[in-house]
């Protein structure tokens, strides 16, 4: 018997050995998400493509079937290796290479190499990623390891960050198509040549039959419902050991769709923008909220051939006349913070960005209409008998503030600040406009005010400042006159400076003090040129149903300073920190 | 005026031993009411499309905008660089002359190519309307089938019974549910007993079928579409019935009016005969124009609804391809809905011609 029994456990234990990773079973959970992903028919599994992955899963959920090699972690400034075990500059900063883990593996078994990396780049390159901006080629240094090569002054936090964010797409699925664009590289093509365009049409209309996954979930188009699809667990992930779901539901849906599936309890969290009164409502329910950056809110924006937003001291008072605290609360409830050191960099950041000398020397620019009815004396205008605001010729600000009507936090922010205005003295009349005609106009310079974002989902200098001086200035067409602001010789203190030069170098290189410096500069010019009002900075208020999802962490966890563009649950998902409550 | 043959009956005798000419034949089809009805139609096809056409180019945005707007956004691009990364994605050229884009489309279609979507790459346009059309052609041609049919009965009955406490209470009932908008109707169905009574799961009523049955005619399969089909039908029916009841009741009122309700209750026929053959026939009339344009109307579906429920419609699918401006698909989509009002109509024209004796369609004349 004894015998028996030693042998019947070698048997067990020879055969545990010998089976592949792949038995391992399902976890029992159940994630229960949302995103507007394309509908049968639709639907694809393409993920350079447009209606493919990228638009199905999106920021949050495409890193569950695609890795990319790092995460990063906003609340301690470092990365975390997804599918990269080290990743770094190398050669006197001429380039940056990472290896892969020891281990990777797709969804059918065969391992992640270099190879993979090299190919999603260059159908990358087909495609004009962005990242073509600063590299020069991407190569296989060996199975593990690849390497990105900079352009002359391409090395960058920033390139670092569009390097190791990149979801890495497997060969097996585009290894031909990626052949085809080295080859067209290698031939002389350019992105004006026919022979480009027709590849990359090739790229846009590939459908791979099956969705080779990084990550510990995949799906086919069997699983794509009408009103859900299913993500399936895998067994040959670096993760599909660590994730408590063995099936993550994701809702098709926006905010009007998924709101009584959140209050029913059916969807346990959600990104969806909501109205104030419908978080109260989840709150009401006992559903936690949780509250992370947005990675942007909504700014006031001035067309500077109009009379007199060409003046600073309006702008300023503008400025002091806007009380930002009630903009947050009107625009987004909860989910919304008055904006505190306007210094063109999003209040979440700037800490990160900014020295703490360069922080409080910011103009906080107070609620005061006093101090901005000061501004505005010195700027040649006195109070009417209707106690308008009128220059020496009886003048009053006459103008129309143009929001997107479809955007309801813009347009609160909007009809806000000019109900403040008027208040004050101005004479501004709302002109709501489809979002897609309000873009539009300011591109055009259709508009006297307007509302657009300001900020980004981004830890650089570069990105927030970039948005929306010079995206709606020199960014723009050359036919395309935007806020009619002239920021290559715009005057400050005495000189002229080039502001589109300033914001485009703000995070060139690797020094981050000379970044630093760079980006002090920036924000008190920004800050006292007022050259947009920056009303309010969003947060994303997010339900997370504990009663379906438990382990979250409590609030003020440093996973919760992510913005959305880099999403908590990414991570908690993938480290197991998340599981379905209703299976413990 | 009463209908007059075009020709009188002797001179139809006359001519009716010689075998007419190609020119007559031809002349007579060009006269004839059927042909000058088709080319009317073809022609409020043709002129409708082309309003259509240049319409929705001159809404503010095109597909390659909306992407470039959020590629500037979310990348930091400029609008350079967004532009030349956006066109790889869509199958669109915004520069491309109207007029060419016009010239491009008539000749696809002559072909019978709606063209492929600008927005969904690879996916034409006929392929998402005949995937998607057989669900609104269901859903929303039941409800307008149930709606219709409940409004007539209930009205023919409230009208012929006017003052009783059923024309009273349906009279509340129906004034109540004309003013709610579909969309109230259906939000209100959810959370009261969706969320507030949790009546039923929410999520259990979304989509067109049960997506872990297998496509087929089996019981189940089809028991499936029926099940999910209830909810937007039941809305449908509320946020329409109202008004097929209080049309029917108002149009019953007027016909019992009529000297030959009189005659037919003097002759003492049965109060069933007079009511379903003579009052609901002749009450019904007024009510067959407005049903054409229903039921053209179909096609296009009940958009809130169907996005409200996730319900896999045309209409649902015209909301996607208008927020995005997939001209091709926006396009493809409006031509089925003038297709089916323009046919819809011509359709009632004959009906009208049938149910009522005194519109006759004679020779390409039409005599009331």
């Amino acid at each position: 018997m004894k015998r028996l029994l030693i042998v019947l456990a070698l048997l067990t234990l020879v055969l545990g050995m010998a089976l592949p990773a792949g038995a391992q079973d399902a976890p029992a959970g159940e994630w229960l998400g949302t995103w507007p992903y394309a509908a049968p028919g639709t639907h694809h599994l393409n993920g350079f493509a447009a209606g493919g992955l990228n638009d199905n899963l999106g920021l949050v959920y495409r890193t569950f079937v695609h890795l990319s090699p790092a995460y990063y972690l906003w609340g301690t400034n470092e990365y975390v290796g997804l599918l990269a075990e080290s990743w770094g500059f190398v050669d006197d900063n001429a380039a940056y290479e990472f290896t892969i883990k020891e281990g990777a593996m797709w969804s059918d078994g065969s391992p992640v190499t270099s190879q993979d990396v090299v190919d999603t780049f260059d159908i990358g390159r087909i495609l004009n990623w962005s990242q073509w901006s600063f590299l020069t080629s991407v190569e296989a240094v060996d199975d593990s390891t690849v390497r990105f090569n900079f352009t002359e002054g391409g090395a960058s936090l920033n390139a670092e960050r569009q390097i190791l964010k990149e979801y890495v797409s497997p060969s097996a699925t585009y290894g031909e198509l990626a052949a085809q664009a080295r080859q067209l590289v290698a031939d002389g093509a350019t992105s004006e040549s026919e022979s480009w365009t027709a590849l990359s049409t090739a790229i846009a209309e590939f459908r791979p039959d099956v969705l080779l996954a990084t990550g510990p979930y995949t799906y086919t188009l069997d699983d794509v419902g009408e009103a859900f699809m299913t993500l399936r667990w895998q067994p040959n992930s670096l993760y599909s050991g660590s994730v408590n779901f063995g099936t993550l539901k994701i809702w098709a849906g926006e905010t009007e769709v998924t709101t009584p599936l959140v209050l029913s309890g059916e969807l346990a969290h959600s990104t969806n923008v909501y109205p104030p009164a419908t978080i109260e409502s989840f709150a009401a329910e006992g559903i936690r909220l949780v509250t992370t950056p947005r990675g942007y809110g909504p700014a006031l924006l001035f067309n500077f051939t109009v009379p007199p937003f060409d003046n600073v001291l309006v702008r300023q008072a503008m400025a002091h006349a806007i009380n930002r605290e009630q903009s947050a609360l009107l625009t987004n409830g909860l989910g919304a913070s008055g904006t505190v050191y306007l210094s063109g960099i999003l209040d979440s950041i700037a800490p990160n960005v900014l020295s703490q000398e360069t922080l409080d020397s910011m103009n906080r620019y107070e609620y005061n209409l006093e101090g901005a009815a000061a501004l505005m004396e010195e700027a040649g205008y006195a109070r009417n008998a209707d106690g308008k605001w009128a220059d020496a010729e009886g003048n009053t600000i006459s103008v129309e503030y143009t929001f997107p009507a479809d955007f309801a936090d813009f347009s609160a922010a909007a009809r806000d600040a000019t109900a403040q205005l008027n208040e004050f003295g101005f004479d501004i009349t709302e002109r709501a406009l489809p979002w897609q005609e309000a873009a539009a106009a300011i591109r055009a310079s259709d508009f006297q005010l307007s509302v657009w974002s300001w900020g980004a989902g981004s830890p650089f200098a570069f990105a927030n400042m970039n948005n929306p001086v010079r995206r709606w200035t020199t960014a723009l067409a050359e036919d395309q006159p935007g806020l009619q602001l002239n920021i290559r010789e715009f005057d400050y203190n005495g000189e002229t400076v080039d502001l589109n030069d300033l914001i485009l170098n703000v995070s060139t290189g690797l020094d981050t003090a000379a970044q630093q410096e760079r980006a002090g500069y920036l924000a008190t010019l920004l800050n006292s040129q007022m050259l947009y009002i920056p009303l309010n900075e969003m947060l994303s208020v997010e339900p997370l149903n504990e009663a379906a999802i438990a382990g979250g962490p409590a609030d003020g966890d440093a996973i919760y300073a992510n913005p959305s563009n880099d999403h908590f649950i990414i991570w908690l998902i993938l480290n197991g920190t998340l599981s379905d409550a209703r299976v413990q | 005026m009463s209908a007059i043959p075009a020709d009188p009956p002797h001179a139809t005798k006359a001519h009716a031993d010689a075998a007419p000419t190609l020119g007559q034949r031809l002349r007579r089809i060009t006269r004839s009411y059927l042909f000058r009805v088709l080319l009317s139609g073809l022609i409020t096809i043709w002129a409708v499309t082309t309003f259509t056409f240049v319409l929705i180019r001159q809404m503010p945005g095109n597909p390659v905008d909306i992407k470039i707007d959020q590629m500037m956004q979310t990348q930091n691009l400029t609008y350079e660089e967004a532009l030349r990364a956006a066109a790889t994605l869509f199958n669109f050229d915004p520069d491309r002359p109207i007029l060419l884009q016009y010239t491009d489309f008539w000749s696809d279609l002559l072909r019978g190519d709606l063209g492929a979507s600008i927005t969904r790459t690879g996916v034409s346009v006929s392929s998402i309307i005949l995937r998607y059309l057989p669900w609104t052609l269901f859903c929303v041609g039941l409800s307008l089938l149930v709606s219709f049919s409940l409004g007539i009965l209930i009205g023919l009955a409230m009208g012929y019974w006017r003052g009783s406490w059923f024309d009273n209470l349906m009279t509340t009932i129906a004034s109540i549910l004309s003013g709610l908008p579909d969309y109230i109707i259906g939000l209100l169905i959810i959370v009261i007993f969706g969320v507030q009574l949790r009546w039923f799961d929410i999520g259990s009523v979304r989509g067109g079928v049960d997506p872990t049955i297998e496509a087929g005619f089996t019981l189940e399969y089809i028991g499936s579409i029926i099940s999910f089909a209830t909810m937007p039908v039941l809305i449908y029916v509320l946020s329409t019935i109202g008004t097929w009841i209080l049309s029917m009741k108002s149009s019953t009122l007027s016909t019992l009016g009529e000297d030959y309700i009189a005659v037919a209750k003097a002759r003492g026929l049965s109060e069933q005969r007079i009511l379903m053959g003579y009052i609901g026939r002749n009450a019904m009339l007024p009510l067959i124009t407005r049903l054409a344009i229903s039921v053209g109307l179909v096609v296009s579906g009940t958009v809130i609804i169907e996005e409200m429920f996730q319900y896999p419609g045309l209409g649902r699918n015209l909301f996607i391809a208008i927020a995005g401006r997939d001209y091709t698909t926006m396009q493809g989509i409006f031509l089925v809905i003038t297709i089916a009002v323009v046919f819809s109509n011509i359709f009632a024209d004959f009906v009208i011609g049938w149910l009522d004796p005194r519109v006759r369609v004679a020779d390409g004349e039409t005599a009331q």
